[in-house]
């Protein structure tokens, strides 16, 4: 028989099996494919109503009616001034009071005016993350009271306001909706690739390790086919499985877009059939090698259990490389394409910040993985024989 | 027809590990040793013929069959199948082969059906070929019915009746059977048996049969000559009346435990009668 022909034989066989383990791959699709388009959604959710608040210009206060002046800037600001309930502290502390309070003493606008600078609380809560978030724009919004005091009280006695502010600052941001973007969904491309790790392992275990521990090796190698033809069949298949949930991954943020909550991230998520497609260029390489690399690991183990627990490794690694670049240690290094998984990661982050790279910067990961496939595939063919007896 | 002559193979067995604390070899790592699986083992398995390999457990039998299967390069000795010898073309003498080995895993998510005719396309046979040969052994083997179920679930008799099919999808003239009663009951033995038989007459295809075993009743019952293999060598070779006139034994039982554990029984009878 022609060996293309057993190849393909093989590779239909280990296919279908795949994809008969409905329990397996159903557990794959739960919860690698969908877990990054729901924690986009639970992103959106967030952001949306951190903007919802934004808008809301509310600001709420305990004792307002002592402080007259301080209402009348408020409400100049075209803040809504709510009273504090008055249990805001118990409510702070268990989450229920989602913004931060303004105490105001009882003798403030006398101490005001006496020129005794009273003190007014902001009180929030550390560990409630949305009263932290608001209560930096009310600090800022309580500053500029002060300083329109201040200046009122200075330019009465003739001090020109440009002594007041001797420098100014301005703002500048360089980076691009995209750049900012990416804060939020760095994280996507790494959900991507776990659900590529974990849809090839089961299939990669069932066909090395499995195979060893049903006893179905043995006879497989009775057969008069070279050994590298089943393995090249084998490995196709495996690919294959990890390929397609690439596909399904990829593909799966798409919708996701769609159900943003928040019309601001759904600006800055530039994720097209574009993006999509050059997340496929970075990936389908990366799933034939990771997929060579988990077989080479579980021929050496007797049994699935066994295999599983030395692929641990291979998943640790997998998760661990791409985290240099998600927190930016040491920036982005021209090193860091030559190491799998991370140069993925290090090149689908650059597709989210919609910045480009040339055909080198690609052909550097293929590369890679071109021959940590073929070195496994090799390391699988030469161990098969001796792991079929023993 | 299959002819093995002088077969020798010996493995390395793993060296009993003496450690002390904190993983730090206390002595001298000791130099792996040797186990002499095969010391000698010569036989003829003519065409039309079934013969019998009886041996005690780790008497060397599976480590021989294994051998003539290509998984195990020989240290010495010669290997034919219809003149093709296994070591330098091994793939046509596997192609000549079916052999039921010791592991007989099958693919529990694949259907007894799919298993054959993946074993038969391995082997070269087109899809509707191997269809066809699947139906027809299963007939044979009396498991049409199971033919289209997965085969997870299915008892010993009907994983070993699997195996069998998938081993002679490619209807090879050389059958090779190690321990295939192993876990069988009355009846699948007896079904099996009979299989055998009508694949040695010119009906069945005339087919060299070797078939591996520990079990007395199965050699006085089945087969033509037999084997007697013992300690890695073959230490007999003949029908079982020609083994029992050289004997002397009117027993079977006997006769083998006389040919197999000779030196044994040897050491025993030397033994002074208060040392025992």
């Amino acid at each position: 028989m022609k060996p293309m022909q057993a190849v393909l034989t093989v590779f239909r066989k280990e296919i279908s099996d795949a994809l008969r383990d409905r329990r397996t791959l159903l557990t794959v699709l739960v919860s690698s494919v969908l877990l990054g388009p729901l924690v986009l959604v639970a992103i959106s959710a967030l952001v949306a109503s951190l903007e919802a608040r934004a808008e809301a210009r509310q600001v709420v206060v305990a004792g307002i009616e002592h402080a007259p002046s301080l209402k009348n800037w408020f409400e100049r600001q075209t803040y809504t001034v709510k009273a504090a309930p008055a249990d805001y502290e118990k409510r702070l502390r268990n989450a229920q009071l989602t913004d931060p309070v303004v105490v105001v003493p009882a003798d403030f606008e006398a101490a005001l005016q006496r020129g005794e600078s009273p003190t007014v609380e902001l009180v929030s809560d550390s560990a409630n993350q949305r009263s932290q978030a608001g209560a930096g724009p009310i600090a800022r919004l309580l500053g500029g009271f002060s300083r329109e005091r201040a200046t009122l009280n200075l330019a009465l006695r003739g001090i020109s306001l440009e002594l007041l502010e001797p420098m100014q600052v301005e703002d500048r941001d360089l980076a691009s909706t995209q750049t900012r973007a990416t804060q939020i969904t760095g994280m996507l491309p790494y959900f991507v690739m776990m659900a590529v790790l974990y849809g090839a392992l089961n299939a990669a275990l069932d066909t090395t390790a499995g195979e060893r521990e049903r006893g179905s090796l043995e006879p497989l190698l009775m057969n008069p086919s070279e050994r590298w033809v089943l393995v090249v069949g084998k490995w196709g298949a495996v690919a294959s499985v990890g390929m397609l949930i690439a596909v399904l991954s990829c593909l799966s943020f798409l919708p996701g877009q769609w159900v943003l909550r928040s019309d601001t991230l759904a600006a800055m998520f530039q994720y097209g059939p574009r993006e999509a497609a050059l997340f496929l260029v970075v990936l389908l390489p990366f799933a034939a090698a990771v997929s060579a690399l988990l077989m080479a690991v579980a021929i050496r183990c007797k049994s699935f259990k066994e295999a599983q627990a030395s692929s641990t490794v291979v998943m640790l690694a997998a998760s661990l490389l791409p985290l240099i670049n998600v927190f930016s240690l040491g920036g982005d290094s021209p090193w860091h394409l030559w190491v799998p998984a991370l140069a993925q990661n290090v090149l689908m982050t650059r597709v989210l910040k919609g910045e480009s790279f040339d055909a080198a910067q690609v052909l550097v990961p293929l590369g890679v993985c071109v021959v940590l496939a073929s070195v496994c595939v090799w390391f699988v063919a030469r161990t098969l024989r001796s792991a079929a007896v023993r | 027809m299959i002819s093995i002559q002088h077969l020798a193979k010996q493995f390395a067995a793993p060296a009993a590990k003496t450690r002390g604390l904190a993983g730090v070899s206390l002595k001298r790592r000791t130099p792996a040793r040797f186990v002499q699986a095969v010391k000698d083992v010569s036989f003829d398995a003519p065409d039309g013929h079934i013969t019998g390999l009886l041996g005690p457990n780790g008497a060397g039998k599976t480590t021989t069959l294994r051998m003539l299967a290509g998984l195990i390069t020989p240290d010495a000795g010669r290997m034919a199948v219809d003149g093709i010898d296994v070591a330098s073309r091994p793939r046509e003498a596997l192609a000549r082969m079916g052999v039921l080995s010791d592991a007989r895993g099958l693919y529990p998510r694949l259907t007894a059906r799919e298993n054959i005719v993946y074993f038969g396309r391995l082997q070269g046979m087109n899809a509707d070929a191997a269809n066809a040969r699947a139906q027809s052994l299963a007939h044979m083997l009396e498991m049409t019915a199971l033919l289209d179920r997965r085969t997870e679930g299915f008892s010993q008799g009907e994983r070993m009746k699997t195996a069998l099919a998938r081993a002679l999808v490619h209807d090879p003239a050389n059958i090779i059977l190690d321990e295939p009663t192993n876990g069988l009951d009355v009846l699948a033995t007896r079904a099996l048996r009979e299989s055998l038989r009508w694949l040695r007459t010119p009906a069945g295809g005339s087919k060299c049969i070797v078939f591996s075993t520990h079990i007395m009743q199965e050699v006085e019952r089945l087969c033509d000559s037999v084997v007697v293999v013992s300690h890695g060598r073959t230490v007999a070779t003949g029908t079982v009346p020609s083994l029992l006139a050289q004997t002397g034994e009117r027993d079977f039982e006997e006769a083998f435990v006389k040919l197999a554990f000779a030196e044994e029984i040897q050491a025993h009878d030397a033994t002074p009668e208060l040392m025992r």
